[in-house]
């Protein structure tokens, strides 16, 4: 269970100089620069839930995230993860979740996968024999075998990722931070990872924050996402709820003969056979469709209403 | 808890030998260094027996002493605790159950064993060049060598701490390698630095990685020197622990991740 209060986090940090000494007058410096990151964020998430944490970018996602895990102080605001304030009790926090940043990875660079994974193993005190266990259902699930023995360097981004995913998963911690564990992964990969997700989540009851600007992710792992912005919640609740509520109308999208491309909005109430037959008897058509709302419609008129 | 500090160790190590290149390079360095000093050191003393106290045997043997232990024992952390805190990859150390501190100080321990192991084929021709041969007091070498070390571990998590400040430390890092070598007395013994300079040198503890210990080693300092040597690098460890801990508590509470 991860409840959270109008959490807040305001960056401060000094005036950052450039230029010769630019680094000794940053260090001594009064000035400071001030940024909001999140702002008043409240929201419960029961056990076991898979819920996306979706945002435009610089929205915040990523320093909440950061929050919970106990790295950074809040600001402002309470946070509890399983009754634990996450960075206040850090070790018994650190033992229950694990995470994966898309951006950055947790193997060490220029040694084989394996000395990483072996060496999640001995920080988190895994007993041996639930560390094979664990590592071969990883290896399993996640097809490692092939580049157990590869140098991190020398990994393909997605096999990064997937080295990635089972460090954070080793140790079995009940709750799992994915910032953005798709990003910039193949169709296939993207499968594998969804499919694990999947996985661990019936499993072992295990539950996910996952933040990713992949709508599809969403739409596959998701029943509920909470949408933010400028560190504000904007939405929190079902995906079909969103989209009924934020639905922009459904969309009649004809190609004239001529070659030309016109859409018609289909206002409530109005029968689609009769505007298209009244689009007919105007045009020579050659082809039409109907646009119904989706997510991502939904989400990118959510985004450029908040842009105004 | 020992498991997960004996994995950072390992990681060290793997992480030492996974830089072969980069030993065989120290390797030639160390070699070349204690040859130079040979060259330069027995010109100096000419025909003359004795500088100081010291014989131009006992001086190259200190030498080569000095600089094979500050080879073998320069700090990695620093370098490595920067890039992470760069790139935000410090968030997954900070994330673990074991303390940060105690991750780098063992990550450090098992990179200097690697080390050990790979300049092992360059310790006979240093042993050669500085004419080195068993010294008299064993005990006394291996204990200030050993708290030297400490020292030099402790410095070391310093100067990675400040990286939660600065946040761009490569100049801090030349500088300190740069002030620890020269105050250790790698190229001329403390015994040989004038006036303010060398009440300096003997007030800073950077000589107890270099210069302490291989005087210890040749007899330069014996008997009680020995003794109030050590009784300095305890009092030392605990000033160093002291103050390591007040600034860890401050950094953690201004950590800040970098890249999201
Ligand atoms: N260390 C920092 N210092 C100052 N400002 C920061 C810092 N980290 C993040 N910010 C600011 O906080 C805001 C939120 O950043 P955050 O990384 O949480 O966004 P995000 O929602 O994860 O975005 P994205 O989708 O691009 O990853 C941004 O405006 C960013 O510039
Ligand atoms: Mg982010």
């Amino acid at each position: 269970m991860i409840r959270v209060e109008s959490l807040t986090k305001v960056f401060r940090r000094p005036h950052a100089f450039s230029g010769p000494f630019g680094a000794l007058r940053t260090l001594v410096t009064r000035r400071y620069d001030e940024r909001v990151a999140v702002d008043g964020v409240s929201f419960e998430i029961p056990e076991g839930e898979i819920v996306g944490y979706l945002g435009p970018n610089g929205a915040g996602k990523s320093t909440t995230v950061k929050m919970l895990t106990g790295i950074l102080t809040p600001t402002s605001g309470r946070i509890e993860v399983d009754g634990r304030v996450p960075w206040r009790d850090r070790e018994a926090n650190a033992r229950a979740v694990g995470v994966v940043f898309g951006q950055r990875s947790q193997l060490w660079w220029d040694l084989p996968l394996i000395d990483s994974l072996r060496l999640v193993g001995d920080l988190y005190d895994v007993p041996a024999a639930r560390f094979t266990g664990s590592l071969r259902r990883m290896c399993d699930l996640l097809g490692l075998d092939d580049f157990l023995d590869t140098p991190v360097r020398q990994l393909s981004l997605g096999q990064r990722m997937r080295g990635d995913l089972a460090a954070a998963m080793l140790y079995d911690p009940p709750i799992l931070y994915l910032d953005e564990p798709t990003v910039g992964l193949d169709v296939l990969a993207k499968q594998a990872v969804r499919e694990f997700i999947v996985d661990t989540n019936r499993a072992g009851r295990t539950t996910v924050v996952l933040t990713t600007h992949d709508l599809a992710d969403v739409e596959a792992l998701c029943r509920r996402i909470i949408l933010i912005d400028k560190g504000r919640v904007l939405y929190d609740g079902g995906i079909d709820d969103l989209v009924t509520a934020y639905a922009p109308p459904r969309r009649l999208v004809v190609e004239l003969a001529d070659g030309e491309t016109r859409t018609f909005e289909i206002a409530g109430g109005t029968s689609v056979p009769e505007l298209i037959a009244q689009v007919a008897a105007e045009h020579a058509i050659r082809d039409l469709s109907i646009e119904e709302p989706d997510l991502e419609s939904v989400i990118k008129q959510i985004y450029a209403e908040s842009m105004r | 808890m020992i498991r997960p500090l004996a994995g950072m160790a390992r990681i060290g190590l793997r992480f030492q030998l996974a830089y072969r290149s980069d030993v065989i390079m120290t390797v030639l360095a160390l070699i070349a260094q204690v040859f130079l000093l040979r060259m330069v050191w027995t010109a100096v003393y000419g025909g003359s027996g004795q500088a100081r106290g010291l014989t131009l045997d006992a001086l190259l043997a200190y030498l080569s002493l000095a600089n094979l232990q500050a080879f073998a024992t320069t700090p990695v952390i620093p370098r490595i605790a920067h890039f992470r805190i760069r790139t935000g990859m410090v968030f997954f150390d900070l994330s673990r159950p074991t303390g940060y501190l105690s991750q780098m100080a063992a990550f450090q321990v098992g990179h200097t064993f690697g080390g050990l192991l790979m300049l092992a084929p360059a310790v006979p021709v240093v042993l050669l060049v500085g004419t080195i041969t068993p010294t008299a007091q064993p005990l006394g070498y291996v204990a200030t060598l050993s708290l030297g070390y400490v020292i030099s571990v402790m410095m070391s998590l310093l100067i990675c701490v400040i990286g939660f400040w600065t946040l761009e430390t490569g100049a801090i890092s030349l500088l300190y390698r740069l002030v620890s070598h020269f105050f250790a007395g790698t190229m001329v013994p403390l015994s040989f630095f004038p006036g303010a300079l060398g009440v300096l040198a003997e007030a800073l503890p950077f000589k107890y990685m270099g210069y302490v210990p291989a005087a210890v080693y040749v007899g330069h300092l014996s008997g009680g020197q020995v003794g109030r040597a050590v009784a300095v690098e305890v009092a030392w460890i605990a000033a160093l622990a002291a103050l390591l801990w007040a600034v860890w508590r401050r950094a953690h509470r201004r950590v800040v991740i970098n890249g999201g």
